[in-house]
């Protein structure tokens, strides 16, 4: 019995991580209107932004936080420049395309300037393991939980309580209306898919303090996870996106207990695949644009 | 970038299209015996396949608007089971090669249903989707693919006798499967399925209201396309002789979309041009290999800002998008397409 | 012109007529050309680099001498078996090329092997342990070591003589280096009667073992196994972290990788590990090409560019050996005859297939070092 729970406490941990991923990818395709595939490499950069910060300044959380942050956010408004600020009303296609070249560049790019093999990142946080034999938690997994937690509370109060919060939800509902109301829709577009970015950037970093290791090719199966685990919430709706992520973490880890870690992405896809097949909304409960 | 060259084309009168075609038919089986360097034979050998492969997947996502972005799992799909039947049963090529193009479309057929009615992007991560499983499944499934090891040894062809081993023998092989799969495409694409395929690709909701069956064609595009791409992959199988769940990755699949796309969507002559650009730009950029790729995705960025539907792609159709910086004018040719589509 | 010029010029020209008769007589060095398939890009880029260094530093001494001149050509496969197998078309159908030297991995050098019997020139792997590669043409060779002799040894000598291990949880990669592997370390163990009591796998990308070590654990072995190369520094680390800290750890695979040492610290401690070949530091030729090795590298070097190494000087051997006539035949049946090679590896015989059986060293990690526990006389 402990060795399931242990295996669940695993997926909580992960599934954690995939939360904020797809909390971050349905905030930028939410605001934005337009599904990206450069979530991945932006959550690569932001790992690695936090690499070179512990490098230089040693093993900061916070400082972490902030470099993963700023680094993808950045990204972010290159992103928003050549992807989606002059495709609004064209085909939906060139956009999406045009993200996939994009995302191929930085990993490329990356791959060419930092080097292709895997980075070690240890001793970020010390080893400390909490509980009796199979059961317990590490200090790594109840950091993780505990900053995913923080993100999302923080995420809440800026869209419910603050004026940029609600020109966001504005124009992730209809943009022509929000340029009606005054609203500056290009501005709060890119700064919407920056903050979604951004908390990608910080997803990237809690992946490579997890797992001690990052290498420049890790975007390409996050990004699949963010979009498997937002799918659920519509690929807008925030709270579902995240619950889309804690299960898609459980059952990847429920799998592995029973068949093996090479399946391990094809319960991603079986799972992207049945709720697309399904219900393709998801839960969502707002009716915001659909991609 | 107006250059209307489908237009220019299709203007010029029919026999000096069917001589140029000639010519060059000539000078393409007069090749290998001009020329017989291995090495070159290696390259085009490679071309036609890809012509085939992005031709195929031009056919899904150039004729009928579908997004497909995991084309690798059909090519997959296509030379297992050449590999399989030929290696375990002992089946000829010849009958292994078109088995191989009808599992692909079957299981094409498979991923095409239940998507039928999704909308364009999920479409696309459904493909993408597939595409990892089949590998994923290849790589996993040792009684039947060999797991990680792949299948080796796979049997050379042998016709009238004669066994098919060096690579002279395997580009006429390949180049009449090409030109055979151009000669298909052609005379469907410029039949009534053709012309319902790009009906459903300009305005889906329009065809419907028209009385076209939308979801009977798009799923005979999936079919056909996924179809040449098992061809493509069940020739290749025996030409490399070893096969492996890791040729077929999604970036694999990505190789063959960007010969699409840099060379054209919606034209027969797109996919064949991206296939030549593309492998040409390979060869060139061996001294700097690893910018091969970064080349490719700046390629594919320039391409969509400057030419969305390609360098010889189809101009007058919604692959060509709006007008860059944001010209509101309803007028012109593309445009009223274009207003329909805006309104989605 | 002068009487004193007049006669300067003639000593000149005389010195040069001697000087170019001489040059004739003793005939220009000859220069024979080798290619070179690595995957310098990709995920194995460290390796492709080690061999490119590794050749180029045999070359270097060979040259010096003087007897015979090699030139080599460097191509990147980027760890691709269709990339492999286009370079060998390359190579195979450039006439001035006697000899390939690669590829890294197995199915690289598969994807290779119908292509050089067809040219019929020499594929020479430092690095392929696949079984079934070397006898897919008589032109393929191979020094790394059979792994169904590597994966034996490790059951029968370290587990079960050596460590005197009873349960042992293996954990290893699901590549075909890593199947060939795991199913020739079941197969002996079951002989040598030893338990496994857990089996977990995963693929080549995995960055998240901790459901994998979980289910490991979930057995409670004795001792781990685990089956891999890039990976296993991540692994140990992950072990470590999951406060599992009552299990021995052995692994195969990485040979005695300084990046173990250096990204695990004292989680290494007590590592158990098999290689064919250890750069002894008691040995000053061993440290010598050690840190040469360094110098050009900016890493420190594993068995495999001491195997690519080897490999050019057998490649040498074969040269000499063919006497007048060097052709692509010759160098080939020379290579598969030759007796009495002994390089920096150690000694190289190959058998009838092209592939050698390597003996094997017992090393552990002690105190942030290498030291080596048996002798090649431990298996008997």
């Amino acid at each position: 019995m402990d060795y399931y729970l242990s295996q669940v406490i695993n997926g909580i941990c992960q599934g954690s991580i995939y939360a904020l991923m797809a909390i971050g990818y349905s905030v930028v395709v939410g605001v934005v209107g337009l599904v990206t595939f450069t979530h991945g490499e932006v959550i690569m950069l932001g790992a690695f932004a936090a690499y070179f910060a512990f490098q230089f300044f040693g093993n900061n959380l916070i400082l972490g936080i902030i470099a993963s942050f700023s680094a993808s956010a950045f990204i972010g408004i290159f992103v928003y420049k050549i992807c989606y600020e002059r495709f609004f009303d064209a085909p939906r296609h060139i956009s999406l395309l045009l993200t996939i070249g994009v995302s191929m560049l930085l990993k490329n790019l990356t791959q060419i300037l930092i080097g292709p093999n895997n980075m070690p990142l240890l001793g970020v946080v010390p080893n400390k393991f909490f509980g009796i034999g199979l059961v317990g938690v590490t200090l790594v997994q109840i950091i993780v939980i505990v900053t995913v937690i923080s993100l999302s509370l923080l995420l809440f109060l800026l869209f419910n309580k603050t004026r940029w919060g609600i020109m966001l939800r504005a124009v992730s509902q209809d943009k022509k209306a929000a340029a009606l109301m005054g609203i500056n829709v290009k501005v709060t577009s890119m700064l919407g898919n920056c903050i979604g970015s951004g908390l990608g950037g910080i997803a990237g970093m809690l992946l490579a303090i997890y797992y001690q290791t990052l290498i420049a090719t890790m975007g390409g199966s996050a990004g699949i996870k963010a979009f498997s685990a937002s799918v659920l919430g519509g690929l807008t709706d925030i709270p579902s996106a995240a619950l889309g992520g804690l299960s898609l973490g459980i059952i990847e880890n429920l799998g592995i207990t029973f068949a093996s870690a090479s399946f391990r992405d094809i319960f991603a896809f079986i799972f992207l695949l049945l709720v697309l097949l399904i219900k393709p909304e998801g839960f969502a409960r707002k009716r915001g644009v659909r991609p | 970038m107006k250059m209307k060259i489908s237009a220019f084309v299709r203007k010029l009168p029919t026999w000096v299209k069917a001589l140029c075609l000639t010519i060059l038919g000539a000078a393409l089986i007069a090749l290998p015996i001009v020329y017989p360097k291995s090495y070159v034979m290696g390259v085009m050998c490679r071309i036609f396949m890809y012509m085939i492969l992005a031709g195929s997947l031009n056919v899904i996502n150039g004729y009928s608007g579908q997004f497909n972005i995991g084309h690798a799992g059909f090519y997959c799909i296509g030379a297992y089971t050449e590999a399989i039947l030929a290696t375990k049963v002992g089946l000829s090529f010849w009958i292994a090669l078109p088995l191989g193009g009808v599992m692909a479309a079957v299981i094409g057929l498979l991923v095409a249903t239940p998507t039928l009615k999704l909308r364009g992007t999920y479409l696309a991560i459904v493909t993408l989707g597939a595409s990892e499983i089949i590998r994923l499944v290849a790589l996993n499934w040792e009684g039947l693919t060999g797991g990680p090891i792949g299948i080796k040894g796979i049997p050379s062809p042998v016709l009238l006798g004669f066994k098919i081993s060096k690579s002279i023998h395997y580009y006429y092989i390949f180049l009449a499967l090409a030109a055979l799969f151009f000669f298909v495409t052609y005379r469907i694409i410029n039949s009534r399925i053709g012309r319902a395929w790009l009906s459903i690709r300009e305005d889906e909701l329009a065809a419907r209201s028209l009385g076209v069956e939308t979801r009977f064609y798009k799923a005979i595009n999936f079919m056909y396309g996924a179809f040449w791409a098992g061809i493509a992959g069940a020739a290749f199988a025996p030409y490399f002789k070893f096969i492996s769940s890791d040729m077929f990755s999604l970036d694999e699949g990505f190789n063959i979309l960007s010969m699409v796309i840099i060379g054209g969507q919606g034209t027969l002559l797109g996919p064949a041009v991206g296939s030549i650009i593309v492998n040409f730009l390979t060869e060139f950029l061996r001294p700097i290999s690893q910018f091969r790729l970064v080349v490719y995705a700046l390629l594919i960025i320039v391409m969509m800002w400057l030419r969305p539907q390609g360098l010889v792609g189809a101009s007058n159709s919604i692959l060509a998008g709006k007008k860059i910086g944001g010209n509101l004018s309803r007028r012109g040719k593309g445009g009223a397409a274009v207003a329909r589509a805006g309104g989605r | 012109m002068e009487r004193g010029k007049i006669r300067r010029l003639l000593v000149l020209g005389l010195l040069m007529a001697v000087s170019v008769f001489v040059a004739f007589a003793a005939g220009p060095v000859k220069t024979y050309k080798f290619g070179v398939m690595a995957p310098i890009t990709g995920t194995n880029a460290e390796y492709g680099k080690g061999f490119q260094i590794a050749t180029k530093m045999a070359v270097d001494e060979i040259n010096a001498k003087g007897e015979i001149k090699i030139e080599l050509v460097v191509k990147d496969s980027k760890g691709d078996p269709k990339e492999s197998a286009d370079i060998a078309r390359q190579f195979g159908d450039d006439a001035s090329i006697m000899a390939i030297v690669g590829d890294f991995t197995s199915s690289s050098c598969m994807a290779a092997a119908p292509i050089v019997d067809e040219a019929g020139i020499v594929l020479l792997s430092p690095t392929a342990s696949n079984p079934n590669y070397a006898s897919m043409s008589k032109f393929a060779f191979s020094v790394m070591g059979r792994q169904d002799g590597e994966a034996p040894f490790f059951s029968t000598y370290l587990l079960k003589k050596y460590a005197g291990a009873k349960d042992i949880g293996v954990i290893w990669v699901n590549s075909d280096w890593g199947k060939s592997s795991h199913d020739n370390l079941v197969a002996q163990a079951k002989k040598d009667g030893l338990n496994v009591v857990s089996d977990v796998n995963y693929i080549a990308d995995e960055k998240d073992f901790s459901a994998s070590i979980a289910k490991l654990r979930r057995g409670k072995p004795d001792h781990i196994v685990i089956l891999d190369q890039g990976a296993v520094p991540t692994i140990i680390n992950q072990i470590a972290q999951a406060g599992w800290n009552d299990v021995k750890i052995t692994t195969l695979g990485p040979g005695t990788s300084q990046q173990i040492i250096s990204l695990c610290g004292k989680n290494a401690e007590g590592l158990l590990l098999t290689t064919p070949f250890f750069f002894d530091e008691n040995s000053k030729s061993d440290m010598a090409w050690y840190n040469t090795f360094y110098k050009a590298a900016g890493f420190y070097p594993t068995v495999h560019p001491a195997c690519a190494y080897d490999c050019v000087y057998l490649l040498e051997a074969a040269i000499k050996n063919s006497g007048d006539k060097v052709t692509r035949e010759s160098i080939r049946s020379n290579l598969q005859n030759y007796k009495g090679f002994s390089g920096l590896t150690g000694p190289i015989v190959f058998n009838p297939d092209g592939d050698i059986f390597r003996k094997y060293l017992i090393v552990a990690v002690e105190n942030g070092k290498f030291v080596k526990k048996t002798n090649f006389d431990f298996a008997k």
